[in-house]
């Protein structure tokens, strides 16, 4: 058993090392933070403004804080593009034909999105938000990072899945991971408190990942009470968790119709 | 050169029906308008509904213009053909705006899909007061779309990974052009520089035409349009002239 994990866990080192070159070989220092990160913050200053054109302070704070937490999410999703390319590397059939799981490879791959969201993130929270006029406590926002970086890990246990769809459906990967992202942007909280949509859409958003993060991180903000934020964050966990359990089955399900059809190498 | 740019257009719409992802965004981008009327509705503020409808759809023409730009620099390089086309007498930059006047041309449908999108989801419709202007100013948005555009691809020749530029691109653009907040909300400081960009024109000529007064100086609001446009066609084939005379001399095509 223990050899088992620490096998895993080596495994899961290399993916690591692999995701971080993926990571420098896009993005010197100076693209990330003159091109990449001010893009990012342009995104999060846009929604800034469609609240300054309301000409209500509340929206302005409701989705600056939104969207400071959002661009983590939408980071992440990168997931979709970054997982594809291994197929488009022709290096899916090693990966399965090796006596590891491929989900630990996929799930160690595009961690380089995790650091990237969150350092966005916490930017646009720390150092943007005060720029567009939206105070927040520092020690509350201080909290609210490690809330971001749980929110990051569910949020990439559902680009997991989404991203196992892409592989069987290469040429509508980035539409794959794009949708998914928009439909966080849309019905999570982000924009617009979740009551807004109908019933229907409201009962899906309890089961998508950054809705009850991102409700724990505007209490943290706003100084409400901790059991409150620990039942958001307890949520997050287990919609995280949930998420987790269907891209195990994901990719199980891909290794093994792959080898049935023979389309591991040419499938997609 | 004609015959070029039409066996070009036709060599665009052909690969249009054997990778639509080249109309990524007219998937993408129009759902943002359902983000941007949720947040008016929720406010209150139906007024502001045309923003949301005009800017989700001219975001659709820059991100699509964008990632075309990119996609062709990026497949020709990956497909080891972009030092043929180089090499080929017919001058490429004809070939590259011919490729992205079509892609750009069908984007526009992105303004009728926003329009679909606020009907069907919010019961909402928006009277055109003026659709000729806002037919003109269209035609000249196109013309400008792709002027900008052959200054990007010209750029994306030169970078080492075009989808950097690609990525960073966008939203910028999309709040220094006004395209979902009027410019003059921007900080004074900032809003000289949008001027520069015909989108922030653009944006509010199409708004103007969808209140029922007349707009404003209309004449000379779509020359600057066309007239920005004229300056980007100018600038591309300098830079593109420019650029690919320096990668062919340092042979570094294939890997700027």
């Amino acid at each position: 058993m223990s050899t088992v994990i620490r096998d895993n866990l080596r495994i899961l080192r290399c993916a690591f090392v692999s995701a971080f070159a993926d990571m420098r070989a896009t993005y010197t220092w100076r693209t990330w933070t003159f091109a990449w990160l001010v893009r990012i913050l342009c995104q999060v200053t846009l929604f800034a403004f469609i609240g300054k054109l309301i000409g209500n302070p509340a929206t302005t704070e409701y989705l600056v804080v939104g969207n400071s937490v959002f661009i983590t999410a939408d980071i992440v999703m990168m997931v979709c593009a970054t997982t594809s390319w291994e197929r488009m590397a022709g290096t899916l059939p090693l990966l399965i034909g090796a006596p590891a799981s491929p989900f630990v490879v996929f799930a160690g791959r595009s961690v380089q999105w995790l650091v990237d969201g969150l350092a966005c993130s916490t930017v646009s929270l720390m150092l943007l938000a005060p720029v567009l006029g939206v105070h927040l406590p520092f020690s509350a926002v201080l909290l609210a990072v490690p809330m971001v970086a749980l929110i990051s890990l569910s949020v990439y246990a559902f680009g997991l899945v989404l991203a196992g769809l892409a592989l069987r459906v290469m040429s509508a990967r980035n539409i794959i991971g794009r949708l998914g992202s928009i439909l966080l942007m849309v019905l999570t909280g982000v924009q617009v408190p979740v009551d807004f949509w109908p019933a229907p859409l409201r009962v899906v958003a309890q089961f998508l990942p950054l809705t009850h993060g991102l409700e724990a991180v505007r209490t943290v903000l706003h100084g409400g009470s901790g059991g409150t934020v620990l039942k958001g964050l307890g949520l997050e966990i287990a919609v995280g968790f949930g998420w987790s359990l269907v891209a195990v089955y994901t990719y199980w399900r891909l290794v093994a119709s792959g080898r049935k059809d023979g389309s591991i190498e040419f499938g997609g | 050169m004609t015959g070029l740019f039409w066996a070009a257009v036709r060599f665009q719409a052909q690969s249009l029906r054997r990778s639509p992802e080249y109309l990524m965004s007219l998937v993408t981008i129009p759902a943002l308008t359902i983000a941007f009327l949720a947040i008016v509705r929720n406010s209150g503020r139906d007024d502001l509904v045309p923003y949301a409808v005009l800017g989700a759809a001219l975001m659709t023409v820059w991100a699509t213009a964008l990632y075309v730009c990119g996609e062709l620099i990026e497949s020709e390089r990956y497909g080891g053909t972009l030092e043929g086309l180089l090499a080929a007498p017919a001058p490429f930059s004809v070939l590259i705006i011919a490729r992205i006047s079509l892609v750009t041309v069908v984007s526009f449908l992105g303004l009728a899909e926003s329009g679909l999108i606020a009907w069907l989801l919010f019961g909402v419709t928006i009277p055109v007061p003026h659709p000729g202007l806002l037919l003109l100013t269209l035609l000249c948005t196109a013309f400008a779309m792709v002027g900008t555009s052959s200054i990007m691809s010209a750029l994306f020749v030169l970078a080492r990974s075009a989808r950097i530029f690609q990525n960073s691109l966008s939203y910028p653009f999309y709040l220094l052009g006004g395209l979902v907040v009027p410019v003059a909300l921007l900080p004074g400081w900032l809003q000289p520089v949008s001027r520069v960009i015909f989108l922030s024109w653009t944006a509010d000529l199409l708004r103007d035409c969808l209140r029922v007064e007349s707009p404003a100086d209309a004449v000379p609001r779509l020359a600057v349009i066309v007239g920005l446009g004229v300056l980007a066609f100018a600038a591309g084939l300098t830079m593109s002239r420019a650029i690919l005379r320096r990668i062919r001399q340092n042979g570094s095509v294939g890997y700027a």
